[in-house]
């Protein structure tokens, strides 16, 4: 049983991590590459890797920390390998069809294909601040970046989701 | 936070993977687990390998110098013949 694979310093249990885990890891890779099926492979190869390196992971935040770093790794790797989806600056994507008023379910889905389009960093970014809701300081070290990189991806990409939202609106006005 | 902040939490909010995953993940594991039981075994097997070429090489090298070390006594012995002969027959014509 996996579930028997623990870390024999800190008693940390791989299962269990798994399971704590597995929404964190999988969100991670969906929403960095936009394909559920390549970001269940990147999942999987996260845990694996966790797996083989269990011993090395000092505590649950150890492992909380190890795990958001690594799945981006990953999913920018795999983003660069696969290169199915040619990089296109926000500035490029079309305006969204019609005019979107917040609480539309239409919205979330625009957002996901827009936060996809953003080059590494920023997406990388902007995938951590919203969907794990840390805060600069936390995305810089996972990231490797100065705070005020981070800073500035997330003003850039927020303006330019704003323009674009802003211009449809007054274009349907 | 205004709202387009908090559609971005909301669009971008953790979802599950398929029901399996982890069971996939599991299974994988173990196949991992098998591969990493294999490596010791590997590590000796190449090792072992190692130490027969190694032993191979050592052993053609010595062949290679008895043979050597043969055609030189071997050259030797033609030499010594040919100045055996050469001798007789310069006794021979001194005479």
């Amino acid at each position: 049983m996996i579930g028997l694979v623990t870390a024999p310093q800190t008693g940390l249990d791989f299962d269990a991590l798994m399971r704590r885990h597995q929404s964190l890891v999988f969100s991670l890779a969906y929403h960095f590459l936009h394909d559920r099926e390549v970001a269940e492979e990147v999942a999987q190869e996260v845990f694996l890797s966790l797996h083989r390196n269990l011993r090395n992971i000092q505590s649950p935040e150890h492992a909380l920390f190890w795990l958001r770093k690594v799945t981006v790794q990953r999913a920018i790797d795999e983003g660069r390998r696969r290169a199915r989806r040619p990089q296109v600056a926000l500035e490029g994507v079309a305006e969204p069809a019609a005019q979107i008023q917040p609480q539309d379910p239409m919205l979330r889905e625009t957002l996901r294909r827009l936060i996809a389009t953003l080059a590494e960093a920023p997406r990388a970014v902007m995938i951590l601040r919203y969907q794990e809701d840390l805060d600069p300081a936390e995305i810089a070290e996972i990231l490797g970046m100065p705070v005020a990189t981070v800073k500035s991806h997330l003003q850039r990409s927020l303006a330019l989701l704003r323009e674009k939202f802003a211009r449809r609106s007054m274009g349907e006005a | 936070m205004d709202w387009l902040e908090q559609e971005l939490k909301n669009a971008l909010e953790r979802k599950a993977p398929s029901p399996d995953f982890a069971e996939r993940v599991r299974r994988r594991t173990r196949g991992d687990g098998f591969r990493t039981a294999l490596w010791p075994q590997r590590w000796l097997a190449a090792a072992a390998a190692l130490l027969v070429l190694a032993g191979a090489g050592m052993g053609y090298r010595q062949y290679q110098g008895n043979q050597a070390r043969q055609q030189v006594m071997l050259a030797f012995r033609i030499a010594g013949a040919k100045v055996n002969h050469i001798q007789a027959q310069v006794k021979e014509r001194m005479r």
